[in-house]
């Protein structure tokens, strides 16, 4: 049936089936895995659950170390969606891409079963009683040795002290909190300086923001609260930062910035030497390779009395001593206090072990002197660099534990797996800030799999061992130790439940000090004839690879290049010319201690002398989302550290040459260029003040001031009074008088214009069939001034919307009738990536290779025009405009013709081009248990249908029965969309624009605001507000 | 008749069998009233042979919508044998249980509601504890197995249904189920077809633009 | 039909033959007429083999299909926001071949340009088979062919219509009324010379059959005069056709936005091109069927170099609209229109605009020629090449817009998969396999109208065409336009 309706996959209503499938038959929920054609009743109706009705559970989030509140939307017992938590202080209702994601390292299908040992060299299943036997005697043998170690991941709250107890008892020392994608130096520094790891950030408070290397946006630090300020921060217009990015390549946060200043690798101490201290600018300007005058103009701004604040995140063996001397210049300025909060600190940042405990880790290793290693949430064997030999090491432990929850690098190496419960399905308490208890908790009925929380483990372990039996004879489990140590106890926990925060403070960990002294590596890498520097940085998305295994991160388009399921080198055009390279040739990146080869990108915003390689791909192990896509470029670097923070130094020199073979660039973007079609626009600072607020003009659109400067009808917009005319009457249609551009003839429609009572019935336009839907215009604005491009909204759309990931290397087509194309991304190569919304990165400027550009970023959606033209071209009236303004996408009543989106002037329409969300296909992309997160709301699309944008329709329902049930009209900004929900600069607002108690019919009418191809009549629902640019003081404005 | 004539015919002819045809398809309008239709039936309450079951299906059924020519295909008159023989109408009429006291979702959620067995045997583990039926259901209860029920009433995945909003603008369940309190065995009452549900929401001048159930 | 350079003078008594005058020296009576043409009925080798290998390319296209079916069409080449490939442009294609038919059948007979008259039947089967193989790609292009139904109008259950708004729904009337049309042309037409086929059958079972599909036409005086009125009712009905499908078939461009669609010079634009690609196909298929079929006496070269004229100015017609488009682009000061136009002709697509203007607008140039519009090896190889350009047409106009729009954003490229090419191929498979199937069953000239245009002096044998026993004397060699 799949195939006749055009749905397909995961049923609606199958979930108890699906729950089923999850293994033996529950306490409290049946199952049946048999028939959809079964209805298949609860054993015992659970408490406070409604089939069919969503339960919110309040929990955190453990996909990096600060440690954000979620919310769980869990449906039938399944967690289907994670969202901020509105309440909690780091987030405040937004989340990332990483975060989302979560949830597919939950159903991820390659997670373990069950616990793991190996015979015989391999890793077999096994028991949890063998496995925990096993462990105890290995322990009670291990016991008192200094050398056993246990690695964990690096997090805030009690597990870290649950751990250094156990351990203790045990007589082994504390355990190591290693976490790759910790920024060690800046942290360094900020202890130094500030006295804490990681102060809050507010940008809001100053006026100018130099960056060195600091990549804010991307993740460097908290990124979330940090792109909540930034964008609070824009908003400002006028009052806003000017951000200036000095480093080697032009990162997401480089990308947003206002100036780049494109030092040379390596030449960042002299830099900031100059800007904020003593040093000479024409010597560091020199060494940069940029020009002194505009160095000059920075540093003499700087002294001015503008409020400033100064953030460094280079990562060379210098690092430590640039991120000192932005902090330094920071409490010179005054700014810690006002910019820079220590008083707020990130905690999930403090105690962090640094690259070089890890090395001289692997030396004891080497020398023999490690009985037992425990490794939990860490990749140490893929998170470190290949020359360092963290896997052979490993073969020299006698006995190593892995608790991860999947077959990573590590863990494949360990002699016993006991595979720990998501973050979750597990109760837990994190302390994302001085006096804020982030709760966590259980999202799931039951587990996906036979896993088990590490702290149970333990704890089964020491009194099965009857060692350090006594601090747990009280608990049943670690849940129970929880409940304990939560301030209030168990009585206070129940009653933060709700929120999942909590005031208070949880004893912290008191972390050793780090006992690794760093070996420098060579300062600023000298740079041999012939050879370019190399940067490594860690990608915004998958981090330093624990986002590889969850196909929405790989499947999302790298901010910055937009490739996505694939390696590749970023070099410069003017590079590239001389080495006579095009996009996708292949690039040997040489260095002293290997080479990769990956196909090059050429990158306006990377420093000609320079090359850089993105972290996280490469995985041998990890799944088959992760494993075999593209390469690692840890595997080139030396491994030297910055001198003072031990961090892993990834800035290193390589010779790079052409090599032969040529790879399709995995990417979304067609031409980074708007060849003036204005669609992301932009007004400078100077200018904003003549923006007129928007007013009716005849035709009910917006007088268009941009209209004039850079219409790409010579200024004269058809339809406008520029035009001929004015007006835009459609014959037939009476309305044209409507809110600026929001209500067409047709929504128009929609508010009764044309209900002609003394007519025949008006079908769907008949007031009388409205259900009280009559005067609604659903609509949008994205402020581009906010807008970052981090992608978090497209992520979300995935999460809610069911849409298929089609680029794994079993989803490609046939190349023959007998052999498929089985290279990663071979579908989005050819553009069938299923993007409901879309990240579009334009430069202007720059055509010379000069590192004078700006970008733009806007999130392009499906417009839900008025006058929508897929409309009247669809043949069976499969999309057509619904009385509450919403251009609607009829799957069922889908034939494919795909006409409507040849004549979507905006492409948001995308196609099923094979079975994707059909089970037992090659290319269904929900593979039992990621199936479990399909929305049930949401129509899973079967192939040879249209889909798009539906402005989450089914949240628009949901909202309005839920007023219906209580008898109540909708309120004002009483819901959001997920795009809207989820990001982390606050750039979308969602709302009925017919309906002032929104605040979207506020902001489309506000002075920045524009439609993209205004000219085409489209009268779109989706009003974007333009970007403002500041330019530098002496430099003429740029809009 | 001459040659001509006859050949003449030919074009005539077709045109008055597509006449028919497209009038034959057209079965009346007073469709979208299963209501009525329902409350004439009176069916025996009595132990469901299927003979029986049959013959009720053939008197009780829903109009069908007004085109009786239809793409769309209908399971109407379907009565599986169900695991447990839950028999309506002693509960509803000897017991005067409510629907939603078994369905309790039905007026707050998409999804009506199947009651848990646990409730079933709040009652059963008493009541009538010696009847096979009750056995059986006892015996998938110590098993802690759900009863697998048969699902009878299912309009396709791309089809939302809420029921509350249904049951909150006082359609009653018999209206879409029919007499389920004199239905030994439950069959489909109504065609579920797309027609059907359309004509009762022109008739109850609900809104009925796709994208009110398609989405 | 001007007349063209010096050529021998005729000898007297014999009828004088410019290139426009299309009587068939070489035929002396209706009974050879009939003899001949009915000869070419005989199966040969050839012909089983030219069957076998098209039903083999018509079984590639099924396998094809069934493949995409269950895979989807991702197993196409369409490269979003290329929505629309090879299947819309072979749509497209054979839509236009199947005009010159009715042009030919119909609007010729109109104007009673004698030269239709010999490769009228050709040309008119040609279009059925032309519209029923273009049928098929509408169908097949979609992503859920099992309910390509939904396009048609029928009284339904979900009391929902097609949108009559979408051009896709006017092609499902134009498409099937201009087969329906065309089709019923094509018989009424043949229901005399299956008459004749009748009477000189002796196949007991074959006869019956042909005196049902003849409608047991007696050739009464009463039956001709009805004939003749249907036929000429059926010439000026579906003369209009010729105007109207493709101009809907162009609707389906120039009604979106697309730049490069969005123009008004479409329908006159296509109607010409569909003409012009047509004509270019019935020479692809009369020339061989003229030599294998021993017809060179019937359609002659003053035939041929007629059409060849009517190929030329149609020819003309296509490569001024399309000026006409480039020109219109750049007054337009449209950038969008100007920027994609310089794409089509000079940037990304350059090599395939480049083989339609060659194609069409230059090599046609040649027929100024009239040694060349009376060499068919010429006429052959440049029908060969109006094919391609005609498909390369199709190409540039859908492929090139799509994927050079608004947004550049989405700006792509385009290659065709292997499923595509075997869909091609199979198009013409089925084309050919109808084609082969029907030049063996019915005559594949009209015996009654070529009747028609043997000089009355020649209608019946008469002695000075005897020889002493009685046999036709053989036909004088030197006639222009007799012998190739």
């Amino acid at each position: 049936m799949s195939i006749d309706t055009g749905s397909a996959g995961v049923k609606r209503r199958d979930f108890l089936k699906v729950l089923g499938a999850a293994g033996a038959a529950g306490a409290t929920i049946g199952c049946g895995t048999d028939d959809v054609g079964k209805l298949i009743p609860y054993l015992e109706s659970p408490d406070n659950t409604v089939p069919g009705v969503s339960n919110y559970y309040a929990t955190t989030c453990r996909e990096c170390a600060a440690g954000c509140g979620v919310i769980a939307e869990v449906r039938d017992g399944r967690a289907i969606k994670l969202e901020g938590n509105p309440e909690h202080p780091l987030n405040r209702g937004a989340l990332c891409s990483t975060g989302q994601a979560a949830l597919q390292g939950l159903y991820n299908p390659d997670r373990y079963r069950g616990p793991m040992a190996r015979e015989g060299g391999r890793l077999v299943p096994t028991t949890w009683e063998k496995a925990l036997a096993t462990l105890g005697q290995q322990l009670t043998g291990a016991r008192g040795n200094a050398g056993a170690t246990f690695i964990n991941q690096s997090e805030s709250g009690s597990f870290p002290v649950f751990l250094d107890q156990w351990l203790s008892a045990f007589g082994l020392p504390a355990h190591l909190s290693y976490d790759a994608d910790l920024p060690a130096s800046a942290v360094q520094a900020h202890r130094e300086v500030y006295g804490v790891a990681w102060p809050t950030f507010d940008f809001t408070a100053t006026r100018l923001v130099v960056s060195i290397g600091a990549d804010f946006l991307d993740n460097w630090g908290a990124s979330v609260p940090q792109q909540l300020s930034w964008g609070d921060a824009r908003a400002k217009l006028a009052d806003a930062p000017r951000l200036v990015y000095i480093g080697a390549r032009r990162s997401l946060t480089g990308l947003n910035a206002d100036e780049w200043i494109a030092a040379r690798p390596g030449s960042e101490l002299l830099v900031a030497q100059a800007l904020f201290g003593e040093g000479d600018v024409a010597q560091a300007a020199q060494a940069a390779g940029v020009s002194a005058e505009q160095l000059q103009r920075l540093a003499t701004e700087l002294r001015g009395g503008t409020p400033s604040l100064a953030l460094a995140g280079t990562s060379g063996p210098d690092a430590t001593e640039v991120a000192l001397a932005a902090a330094r210049f920071n409490q010179a300025r005054g700014a810690v206090g006002t910019s820079v909060k220590p008083a707020q600190p990130v905690l999930g940042f403090e105690g962090g072990a640094s690259y070089a405990d890890v090395r001289a880790l692997v030396q004891r290793m080497n020398a023999g002197q490690v009985p037992v290693l425990m490794v939990r949430g860490a990749n140490p064997a893929f998170t470190t660099p290949r020359s360092l030999g963290f896997a052979d090491a490993m073969g020299k432990v006698p006995f190593k534990v892995s608790f991860s929850s999947f077959p990573d690098e590590t863990s494949e190496l360990c002699d016993l797996v006991l595979p720990d419960h998501h973050a979750l399905e597990t109760w837990g308490i994190a302390q994302p800030v001085p006096g804020t208890i982030s709760l966590q908790q259980p999202t799931m009925t039951r587990p996906v799999f036979n896993t088990r929380p590490t702290g149970d483990v333990l704890m089964a372990v020491s009194k099965a061992t009857a060692v350090g039996a006594g601090a747990y004879a009280a608990y049943a489990d670690y849940a129970a130790w929880i409940r304990a140590q939560f301030p209030g106890g168990p009585s206070a926990l129940a009653a933060a439940l709700p929120t999942g925060i909590a005031r208070g403070s949880v004893p912290a960990r008191s972390a050793p000090a780090s006992a690794a002294a760093p070996v420098a590596a060579p300062a600023a890498p000298a740079r041999a004839e012939g050879e370019l520097h190399l940067v490594v940085y860690p990608s915004p998305l998958l981090g330093t690879g624990s986002g590889g295994n969850k196909p929405w991160l790989q499947e999302l388009a790298d901010p910055v290049t937009k490739i996505s399921w694939q390696s590749w080198v970023e070099i410069h055009p003017l590079t590239a010319r001389r080495l006579a390279v095009v996009n996708g040739d292949h690039l040997t990146v040489q260095t002293a201690t290997g080479s990769v080869t990956a196909p090059a990108y050429l990158y306006l915003g990377i420093q000609p002398d320079t090359v850089a390689i993105a972290l996280g791909r490469g995985h041998t192990a990890y799944g088959r989302y992760a494993k075999g896509i593209g390469i690692n470029p840890l595997d080139i670097l030396a491994g030297g550290e910055d001198s003072r923070s031990g961090a892993l130094s990834l800035v290193t020199t390589a010779r790079v040459t052409k090599a032969a073979g040529h790879a399709d660039l995995v990417t979304t973007e067609g031409s980074a260029r708007q060849h003036g079609r204005n669609i992301a626009q932009a007004v400078a600072v100077s200018a904003l003040a003549a923006l007129q607020p928007a007013e009716l003009q005849p035709g009910g659109r917006f007088g268009s001031s941009n209209a004039t400067e850079n219409a790409p009808y010579g200024g004269v917009v058809p339809g406008t009074e520029q035009g001929h005319g004015g007006g835009h009457d459609i014959p037939g249609l009476p309305s044209s008088k409507p809110l600026p551009g929001l209500r067409s003839p047709i929504a128009a429609d929609a508010q009764g214009e044309l209900a002609d009572s003394s007519g025949k019935d008006l079908g769907m336009y008949d007031q009388e069939h409205w259900s009280g839907m009559a005067k609604r215009r659903w609509a949008m604005t994205v402020d581009l001034a906010r807008c970052t491009g981090c992608s978090a909204c497209v992520t979300a759309c995935y999460a809610e919307n069911n849409i298929p990931t089609v680029g794994a290397p079993w989803q490609g087509r046939a190349t023959s009738p007998v052999t498929w194309d089985e290279t990663p991304g071979a579908n989005i190569v050819k553009g069938r990536e299923m993007t409901w919304i879309r990240l579009e990165r334009y430069f202007e400027g720059g055509e010379d290779g000069s590192a004078d550009f700006e970008t733009r970023f806007i999130p392009m959606l499906c417009q839900h025009c008025g006058n929508a033209p897929c409309e009247p071209v669809c043949p069976v009236y499969a999309t057509y405009h619904s009385p509450d303004g919403l251009n609607v996408q009829v799957y069922n009543r889908c034939v494919g013709t795909r006409y409507c989106s040849n004549n979507c002037p905006y492409k948001v329409r995308y196609f099923n081009w094979f079975g994707f969300g059909e089970p037992n296909r090659r290319q269904y992309a929900f593979p039992e248990p990621l199936n479990w997160q399909l929305n049930p709301d949401v129509t899973v699309r079967g192939k040879g249908v249209m889909e798009k944008c539906t402005f989450c329709v089914q949240r628009i329902r949901e909202a309005e029965n839920r007023a219906k049930l209580e008898g109540r009209p909708l309120e004002g900004d009483e819901f959001t969309v997920a795009c809207a929900q989820a990001c982390p600069s606050r750039a979308i607002t969602f709302g009925d624009a017919a309906d002032a108690s929104w605040s979207v019919a506020q902001l489309a009418v506000d002075r920045r605001a524009y439609h993209v191809f205004e000219e085409l009549n489209t009268f779109t629902a989706v009003v974007y507000l333009k970007k403002v640019n500041h330019a530098a003081p002496s430099a003429s404005p740029t809009a | 008749m001459t040659r001509g004539r006859k050949w003449a015919a030919i074009p005539g002819l077709a045109l008055i069998a597509a006449v028919a045809t497209v009038l034959s398809a057209y079965s009346g309008a007073q469709a979208g009233a299963p209501a009525q239709a329902a409350t004439a039936a009176q069916p025996p309450v009595a132990t469901p042979t299927d003979t029986a079951v049959l013959r009720q299906q053939r008197d009780t059924l829903a109009e069908p919508g007004p085109w009786a020519y239809s793409a769309a295909s209908s399971d109407q008159g379907y009565a599986p044998e169900q695991p447990v023989n839950f028999p309506h109408p002693v509960h509803v009429q000897s017991l005067q249980m409510n629907c939603v006291y078994c369905h309790f979702a039905a007026d707050k959620s998409p999804d009506p509601g199947m009651p848990a067995v646990g409730t079933c045997m709040g009652c059963h583990t008493v009541v009538a504890a010696g009847k096979p039926e009750i056995q059986k259901l006892a015996k998938y209860y110590n098993e802690k197995k759900p009863v697998p029920w048969v699902r009878i009433h299912k309009v396709p995945d791309y089809v939302h249904f809420p029921h509350m909003r249904h049951v909150d603008a006082g359609v009653t369940c018999q209206s879409c189920h029919g007499q389920v309190q004199n239905m030994p065995r439950v069959y489909q009452y109504s065609s579920l077809n797309m027609g059907w549900c359309v004509s009762c929401h022109v008739e109850r001048k609900a809104r009925y633009d796709c994208a009110t159930c398609h989405y | 039909m001007g007349t063209v350079a010096a050529r021998p003078e005729p000898e007297v008594g014999l009828p004088n033959i410019p290139s426009a005058n299309v009587q068939l020296p070489a035929v002396r009576d209706y009974e050879q007429v009939d003899r001949e043409i009915a000869a070419t009925l005989n199966p040969t080798k050839a012909w089983f083999g030219a069957l076998g290998l098209s039903f083999l390319m018509m079984l590639i296209g099924a396998a094809a299909w069934t493949y995409q079916i269950y895979w989807g069409l991702g197993q196409a080449g369409y490269a979003p926001p290329v929505m629309w490939g090879v299947y819309i442009i072979t749509f497209v294609f054979w839509v236009g071949i199947g005009h010159a038919g009715t042009l030919i059948s119909a609007i010729l007979y109109l104007f009673r340009a004698g030269f239709r008259t010999t490769i009228y039947r050709c040309a008119e089967a040609m279009t059925v088979f032309a519209v029923m193989t273009a049928g098929l790609f509408p169908i097949i292009h979609i992503g859920r062919p099992w309910k390509a139904f939904w396009l048609i109008p029928y009284p339904n259950w979900r009391l929902i219509w097609p949108q009559f708004k979408s051009p896709l729904v006017w092609d499902v009337f134009a498409i099937s009324t201009y087969l329906t049309i065309s089709a019923t042309f094509l018989y009424v037409g043949l229901v005399p010379d299956i008459a004749v086929l009748r009477d000189r059958e002796k196949n007991p079972v074959r006869r019956k059959i042909l005196s049902v599909l003849s409608m047991g036409w007696q050739n009464t005086e009463r039956e001709w005069r009805h004939f003749t009125r249907a036929y000429l009712f059926l010439a000026a009905f579906s003369t209009p056709l010729v105007l109207s499908v493709h101009s809907v078939v162009s609707f389906d461009f120039s009604v979106a936005l697309v730049p490069g669609w969005h123009t008004t010079i479409f329908p006159p634009y296509f109607v010409a091109g569909a003409i012009f690609s047509g004509i270019g196909m019935v020479f692809t298929i009369i020339i061989p069927i003229r030599k294998w079929f021993n017809l060179k006496h019937y359609v002659t070269l003053n035939h041929l170099d007629a059409a060849a004229k009517l190929c030329l100015f149609t020819s003309m017609v296509v490569g001024c609209a399309y000026l006409i488009e480039f020109w219109v682009a750049w007054y337009s000061g449209n950038p969008y229109e100007t920027n994609f136009f310089w794409n089509r002709v000079f940037g990304q697509w350059w090599w395939a605009a480049w083989i339609m203007l060659t194609c069409n607008m230059i090599l046609p140039l040649s027929l100024f020629s009239q040694k060349l519009r009376r060499n068919t090896t010429w006429l052959f190889i440049l029908s060969l090449f109006i094919n391609l350009g005609m498909w390369y047409e199709r190409f540039v106009i859908v492929v090139p817009s799509l994927s050079h729009e608004f947004e550049p954003w989405q700006w792509t490229a385009y290659v065709p998969s292997w499923v595509d090419m075997a869909f091609l191929i199979g198009s013409f498979g089925w084309f050919f396999m109808w084609f082969l199937l029907f030049i063996k069953q019915l005559p594949v000239l009209a015996i009654a109208e070529v009747k028609e245009i043997v000089p009355p002096q020649l209608r019946t044998a008469h002695p000075e065409g005897l020889t002493p026993a009685g046999l036709h004397k053989p036909y004088m060699a030197d006639t222009p336009g007799e012998f190739d």
